[in-house]
């Protein structure tokens, strides 16, 4: 790994393109960028690749992954591969859970791994490295350098001089200076954000097995809903090989209106008795936090300019609809996505914002935003108050009602449901939610 | 709390200067506080009696909470210099 010396000064130099974060987005870009014999440079502002990323835990099945780096489960620091999903609704006394299973989860490519990022995104920007790119770590960027209102560089702060391209990929995360700096984007906004904080516990591997009914490097995935103290969010475990990734996303408005803290809600998670017998014993190793893009695609950003592009979460391509959470897989992604239309231009040698907007075109025409057009009303969908303590308490009544014997006659299923939500809903929000629900999902 | 005792498991590599300067006159009228209570690294405080807030850089998770969540342009914020503040090794 190439470490900036402890000079003052970066050298001015000329790169065909700077990729400002060492992320999974930049990451991508850069060995797509050098694979084409592109000088490009990546600029990491940790003391290594992943030294400031986190996320929940999973490492969705990413096609153009597979296509750059065949066969990368081979090589890649995995953790376990996702066999078990579960979908569980919580009241502070009770659990109710729908786990899905199948075979198919075992067949390659699999369709997700746990990963611990500061391991993988060092592990992804060393791949890069490989085929040419060079890494900065240790350099922040600060600015940006225009010319004729195009982009032609960045500075690092603390360092003088800059260095200089004819392409600027911005992969700096959610909160993404750089965009703000081109104009590209407003000013951030509560509405647009989630909260994640995160604690990884250490515990045996047959300890998780056991206690998850995993064998091998099977792993579990399981999403919350009710655990999060009426805040509008979810909570979320994930298993590693070694330990176990715990924590929540709340929306940052739900936060700030509610007067909480995150790491109380957390805490009360914690106890919870479900969650107390799953992480008996286990030992803290790692506290973390950091903002997710949950705007949706209204919240996406223009992602060009004259001279710059933006990937990754910096461009707000992350989309939960309530059951998928996506943003890694996206991110790599439109790395990808970038490079080709920066090897385009380059070829072209035409870097206006005519030309970049390629990029944007082919965004369009991936998954990527098409994934996240069709959820465009999740976002609604999950400012729902309801749907974060009320509905997981009708269902909890609901089964208690089904399964409780009590000697006094029963009722059908759809009447006593019924009897059960009106109970705590009015007809109308009934009404209203489930009409939500189904724009969003359905 | 997890939080109490977070230089324990989370690693810092503390620069001198800080990276989080605040606008204390705004802070003092500040009519929530949001930044304290919403920091999950709980590195906001707010003295009841005399209505001022104070930060510990030293602990910041760097994840953008407070910068967004004031809605009184009163945190100036940016990240740190390349290599300081948190240093994730799992996660």
């Amino acid at each position: 790994m190439l470490k900036l010396s402890e000079r003052k000064e970066v050298v001015p130099q000329n790169f065909d393109v700077i990729i400002v974060g060492a992320g999974p987005a930049g990451s991508m870009a850069a060995l797509k960028l050098a694979r084409a014999g592109l000088k490009v440079v990546v600029l990491e502002r940790g003391r290594h690749p992943g030294a400031k990323n986190i996320f929940g835990g999973l490492l969705h099945n990413t096609p153009v992954l597979n296509e750059m780096l065949p066969a990368f489960w081979e090589r890649a620091p995995l953790e376990r591969h996702v066999f078990q999903k579960v979908l569980a609704f919580m009241t502070p006394t009770s659990a109710v859970s729908l786990t899905f299973e199948t075979e198919g989860f075992d067949e390659l490519p699999r369709n997700g791994y746990t990963v611990f990022r500061p391991v993988f995104d060092n592990w992804l920007a060393g791949e890069a490295v490989k085929e040419g790119a060079q890494l900065l770590c240790n350099c922040t960027v600060e600015n940006l350098v225009k010319k004729d209102g195009q982009v032609v560089g960045v500075t690092v702060k603390g360092r003088e001089g800059g260095l200089r391209s004819n392409i600027v990929i911005a992969a700096d995360g959610v909160l993404s200076f750089l965009a703000r700096q081109a104009d590209l984007r407003q000013d951030f906004r509560v509405e647009d954000m989630g909260l994640g904080i995160k604690l990884l516990l250490g515990l045996p591997k047959e300890t998780i097995d056991e206690r998850f009914h995993l064998a091998r490097d099977e792993g579990a995935d399981i999403s919350f809903l009710g655990t999060t103290d009426a805040l509008r969010g979810g909570g979320f475990l994930y298993t590693n090989l070694e330990s176990i990734s715990i924590g929540m996303v709340v929306h940052l408005s739900s936060l700030k209106a509610s007067g909480k803290s995150p790491y109380q809600v957390l805490d009360t998670f914690l106890k919870h008795r479900h969650i107390a017998k799953l992480i008996k014993g286990a030992v803290p190793l790692e506290y973390s936090a950091h903002l997710v893009p949950e705007g949706g695609i209204a919240a996406v950003p223009q992602v060009y300019t004259g001279g710059m592009m933006v990937v990754g979460d910096a461009a707000g391509l992350c989309y939960t609809n309530g059951i998928n959470l996506e943003g890694i897989n996206l991110a790599m992604t439109s790395g990808v996505l970038a490079a080709e239309t920066a090897i385009q231009a380059i070829e072209a040698r035409d870097y206006s914002a005519a030309v970049l907007s390629l990029y944007r075109q082919k965004l369009d025409d991936s998954f990527i935003i098409k994934d996240m057009k069709t959820f465009k009303n999740a976002v609604d969908m999950m400012h729902i108050e309801r749907l974060f303590q009320t509905y997981p308490q009708i269902i909890s009544a609901i089964l208690e009602k089904i399964y409780r014997v009590e000697g006094t006659p029963r009722e059908k299923i759809m009447k006593l449901g019924r009897k059960e939500a009106l109970k705590k809903v009015k007809t109308k929000d009934l009404i209203a939610d489930s009409i939500k629900v189904g724009r969003a999902l359905l | 709390m997890i939080v109490d005792d977070l230089p324990q498991f989370t690693q810092f590599q503390v620069d001198e200067q800080t990276h989080i300067v605040l606008d204390r006159e705004v802070c003092k009228s500040c009519d929530h506080h949001a930044c304290v209570h919403s920091c999950p690294a709980n590195c906001y405080t707010l003295n009841e009696e005399t209505n001022r807030v104070d930060v510990v850089y030293e602990n910041c998770l760097e994840c953008g909470t407070c910068q967004v969540i004031c809605d009184k342009n009163a945190i100036d914020w940016s990240y740190p210099r390349g290599g300081y503040g948190v240093c994730y090794r799992l996660t």
